[in-house]
């Protein structure tokens, strides 16, 4: 007993935590204020017991901690149990690729990916997005109405996803239903054998688009997975099998919950709608990393201890579970003044909404760059985009993502640009392939020409 | 003043590029961060300054010369 504490004295500060409830998010700011206030680590009973992390320094101590680990045991016989707490009932029989990885291991499928997701790589994509966007706009501009969910964020974040991973583009509904319904499907609702069957499909696609990518290689992600060697041998199957559900599951649903909640603010703030679209010089890079403070699309990651250790006054013991909360984290007024206010050219917005440690977002520079791009060309063309409260809807909870199914608006109407949707993306498809987009930075520097 | 990114520390996130784009460049394949010149120009202090405290990894550390 000399230097282990009694169980109840280590979880004295305790709260009921449970994110996977409507209530959660609804009293989001004021269940935050009282973990601040009273924890801001606590013990939780539910899900098994689990602590949860709620101060911005617990969470930037524990997210570097080397006792604490994403490592995902599938056969159960540890207790590592990967990033969701609960387990997803719907198990896949896979790890989360990389994210349910620790090192030495997670660095060998992060290096693969690096070359094709850095600043630079990303910046090559521009014109190609910009032309995604307007296709979309352009689909609904002569209307005078969109559903900027259906209609837009669902769109562009699959088709460019598809687009680097070297998956035909004119797949993306396949993907990206499932991938969104996935998310705010609970496993009580009627539609869920609906949902499961388009996510089988596209967990389908997904291996078939592994297998013939290795028979006939093109460029893209998938084809960096199938090459890579670990001690000169191919990765397994299962593992790419996890990373590539991990793009998509990273690529879609998340760059589609921050545009759209920025769009909904920006409607219900139409002075600082003006201000933005008049000072996007200076105003957009604060105000998109201000959005991902406030929205914190993907609002946290379960961890196991992989050792007893104290940090910051806790003592955690080998084998606990572990919710980092980024969402609460990213509202400490001990980092952001005024936290719950969404200030556009906040200062020193060190925002925890990318992760933080050796498992930062590895997406985050596709998710800006694509939110700036769907945002500003709606500033323009749709300046006086009203949304509709009564079509709004939000997910009924965020303990996964916090995110939106519809987000319908109206506006004046305008001219179109150029083709639809369809016609556009058979000529991105041949301009990707005559192009070869999908290489890496260290093969191709030159961004896409779109003629 | 001068400046130093902890190559170890320092993840990628890319926000001092963002706030101060003279003064931090970033690499090419995996986006870590390096300062352009250790010593930071007089008119770049502040955008500096401000970058060291909105790196999420608090990797960016200045030592103040004058």
């Amino acid at each position: 007993m000399s230097e282990l504490i009694a169980d109840d004295e280590r979880k004295n500060n305790r709260y009921h935590f449970d994110r996977h409830t409507p209530q959660y998010r609804l009293q989001f700011e004021k269940v935050t204020e009282e973990m601040h206030r009273e924890c801001p680590v606590a013990w939780s009973e539910t899900y098994n017991g689990h602590w949860v992390a709620a101060g911005s320094k617990e969470v930037f101590e524990l997210a570097r901690c080397p006792a604490v680990s994403n490592h995902h045991d599938l056969t159960g016989e540890t207790p590592f149990k990967g990033i969701s707490i609960p387990a997803a009932k719907r198990q896949s029989g896979v790890r989360g690729g990389m994210l349910e990885m620790d090192d030495p291991e997670h660095r060998l499928y992060r290096t693969v990916l690096n070359p094709y997701l850095s600043p630079a790589a990303v910046a090559r994509w521009e014109p190609f997005i910009d032309e995604i966007v307007r296709a979309s706009l352009d689909e609904k501009i002569e209307s005078g109405r969109i559903d900027f969910v259906d209609e837009l964020a669902n769109i562009v974040p699959a088709v460019l996803t598809l687009a680097m991973m070297g998956i035909p583009l004119k797949k993306w509904a396949i993907y990206s239903e499932p991938a969104h319904a996935g998310v705010y499907t609970p496993e009580h609702s009627p539609d869920i054998d609906r949902v499961v069957a388009m996510h089988k499909e596209m967990g389908l696609d997904l291996l078939n688009s592994m297998f013939e990518i290795r028979d006939n290689p093109r460029p893209g992600l998938v084809n960096a997975l199938v090459e890579m060697r670990i001690d000169g041998e191919p990765a397994p199957d299962m593992e790419i099998a996890g990373m590539l559900g991990l793009i998509i599951g990273g690529g879609f649903d998340t760059t589609t919950a921050l545009t759209a909640h920025a769009l909904e603010w920006l409607s219900e703030h139409p002075d600082r709608r003006e201000l933005l679209s008049n000072e996007r010089d200076t105003l957009l890079d604060s105000a998109t990393e201000e959005f991902l403070r406030y929205f914190t699309p993907a609002p946290g990651d379960g961890r196991t201890f992989s050792d007893n250790v104290e940090v910051e006054g806790n003592q955690f013991k080998y084998g606990e579970r572990l919710w980092i909360s980024w969402a609460m984290a990213n509202r400490d007024p001990s980092v952001f003044p005024d936290p719950n206010e969404l200030l556009l050219d906040r200062k020193g917005n060190r925002h925890f909404s990318f992760g933080l440690g050796v498992h930062r977002c590895i997406g985050s520079n596709v998710a800006r760059t694509v939110f700036k791009s769907m945002l500003t060309a709606v500033l323009d063309r749709m300046p006086n985009f009203r949304c509709d409260p009564a079509g709004t809807v939000h997910y009924d909870t965020i303990g996964v993502i916090q995110g939106m199914r519809h987000l319908p608006a109206t506006f004046t109407p305008g001219p179109r640009l150029g083709a639809g949707l369809d016609e556009t993306l058979d000529k991105l498809q041949r301009i990707c392939d005559e192009q070869e987009l999908a290489r890496p930075i260290t093969e191709r520097k030159e961004a896409a020409v779109i003629r | 003043m001068k400046v130093r990114v902890d190559s170890e520390r320092c993840q990628g996130h890319t926000l001092c590029k963002m706030i101060a784009p003279d003064s931090f460049e970033l690499d090419d394949i995996d986006g870590t961060s390096s300062p352009v010149s250790e010593l930071v120009p007089p008119d770049q202090e502040d955008a500096v300054r401000e970058a060291v405290h909105s790196c999420p990894e608090q990797a960016i550390f200045i030592e103040e010369t004058s």
